[in-house]
């Protein structure tokens, strides 16, 4: 265990000496991706915008329920859409890396921080916009914001060890990448990402209640739509972040060396 | 004072069995090396006992049919595969021409690939200043540099490639056969600089299954067959560069 808790922290300390590199190559994802395009990743908010609008249009309640479901919808599709991306793109990073991994000794870790920088950047953007959606839709500014912004960071940091584990499941599990991507497509229904929950219905009780991607919502959202600190889903995201990482240094510490034999 | 010492080493990996819904006969690759065991448990033994000892000056030629060992050995050496068992001691920096190729983005400037190959190579800002005239100058690219690598002919990509890639300060130098690029008047230019590079280097290995070019440039020859070392020999020294037929 402490041999493997060792190699998992060489080859991210060997990553972190290398941050120019997964810093630039993110730069140069994201550039990539909206050459020749005339808005280039101005079309990130653009797209957030267009969705988060359409919830809004489309399922915004009648009466006083109306009353912040613009910065509730806002704030849930913003975590959302960041978790279902880097989710999603974790599961065949390695394969995607296959020729770095099979030609380069790069430690595995500048790949999932290249990934972390690329979804980090993405996501400012549609932060940007739900700013944007915020100062509009009009929730009062307090100090409890201070802890949305505090959640929004606790995100973060456990995105590495997210996509180190989904990474590892990829490498060994290629059907993963499907399965993955279908559960998450579906999961935005079961999570309560623009649908508001009220106590209604087993299935909507059982949704909101055991998912675990309820709780990342609601550290971002609770704060700033209620003005409290919400403790419980605090706890949880950070036990769930503590035993990801825990995961994570697990497996990069005994199976890195092995990741190249199963791409 | 550079040298690399191989004691007994061993190169044995799973064959996994991926967890995958395709149908049974479809879920082992191709793979080369010696494969043991059956079912569940297959293993591929790549390297078996591979011993031997380089000294500065040393040009180490590898041959062997396909599948033999060659390129994993190289890879093992480099650090990518790590051995199952044995010791592999290394004094000194190892670069590696193995797949020139690698890292570069067809959106971005040829200048631009440049710094980021750089960067991949785990060389400073200020290396890749230092080399970034000599590499534009080599590859012969002018004003090019600054376009897009996809607006490149193959030959030009593949000048920007070699140029990239041979630009280093090898102490050990590892390579996948002997890479030229480009048409006739810059082959000979590339041979140049390989000879060049040979030359710095204080110990190459080299794979190839051209017999003529270990002939030329090796001092030692080890055969392998089958992830096994078959013969270890010293070999008569050939190394007139000029008379070098690739």
């Amino acid at each position: 265990m402490i041999s493997a808790l060792n190699s998992a922290l060489d080859d991210i300390f060997g990553a972190m000496r290398l941050r120019r590199v997964w810093i630039a190559l993110a730069h140069e994802d994201i550039g990539d991706q909206h050459r020749r395009t005339t808005l280039g990743p101005l079309w990130l908010l653009v797209n957030y915008l267009a969705f988060a609008g359409t919830f809004v249009f489309v399922f915004q309640p009648a009466g006083k329920d109306a009353a912040g479901y613009a910065a509730y919808v806002a704030i849930g599709l913003m975590v959302w859409f960041y978790l279902m991306e880097v989710i999603s793109l974790s599961v065949p990073l390695f394969k995607r890396e296959e020729s770095f991994i099979e030609g380069t000794t790069l430690p595995l870790f500048v790949y999932v921080m290249r990934l972390t920088v690329q979804s980090a950047i993405r996501a400012g953007y549609a932060v940007a916009g739900c700013v944007m959606i915020l100062l509009i839709s009009g929730p009062p500014l307090t100090p409890a914001w201070l802890w949305s912004l505090a959640g929004l960071l606790l995100i973060l940091l456990t995105t590495p060890a997210l996509i180190t584990v989904f990474a590892f499941i990829g490498a060994f599990f290629p059907d993963s990448e499907f399965i993955v991507g279908n559960l998450m497509r579906v999961g935005m229904f079961f999570t309560p990402v623009f649908w508001v929950y009220n106590g209604q219905g087993t299935i909507q009780t059982f949704a909101y209640l055991w998912n675990p991607f309820t709780y990342f919502l609601d550290i971002a959202r609770i704060p700033i739509l209620m003005g409290k600190f919400p403790s419980n889903a605090f706890a949880f995201t950070g036990v769930a972040a503590i035993l990801m990482w825990a995961m994570a240094l697990l497996l990069l510490g005994r199976y890195r060396r092995q990741v190249v034999f199963l791409i | 004072m550079v040298s690399i010492k191989l004691d007994k080493v061993s190169l044995v990996y799973k064959l996994h069995e991926k967890l995958t819904l395709s149908a049974p006969d479809r879920r082992l690759g191709a793979t080369g090396g010696r494969i043991e065991g059956s079912g569940r448990k297959q293993f591929v033994q790549a390297l078996d006992d591979v011993s031997f000892e380089l000294t500065a000056g040393d040009r180490l030629g590898l041959v062997g049919p396909n599948g033999a060992g060659k390129t994993t050995l190289l890879k093992v050496l480099y650090g990518i595969y790590e051995p199952s068992g044995g010791t592999v001691g290394i004094e000194g920096k190892v670069d590696a021409l193995f797949n020139i190729n690698i890292g570069f983005r067809r959106e971005a400037t040829g200048r631009r690939n440049i710094v980021l190959r750089g960067l991949i190579n785990g060389w400073s800002e200020a290396e890749i200043e230092e080399k970034m005239e000599d590499i534009i100058a080599f590859s012969e690219l002018g004003d090019f540099i600054d376009l897009p690598f996809k607006s490149y002919s193959q030959g030009m990509a593949a000048r920007l490639a070699f140029s990239v890639a041979t630009a280093l300060d090898p102490e050990i130098l590892l390579m996948d056969e002997w890479i030229g690029a480009g048409d006739a008047s810059f082959q000979e230019k590339a041979k140049r600089r390989m000879d060049e590079l040979a030359e710095k280097a204080g110990i190459i290995v080299l794979a190839s299954h051209s017999e003529s070019l270990i002939q030329s440039v090796c001092t030692k020859r080890l055969t392998l067959k089958g992830g096994r070392v078959e013969s270890l020999t010293t070999a008569p020294t050939k190394r007139a560069r000029t008379a070098t037929k690739f």
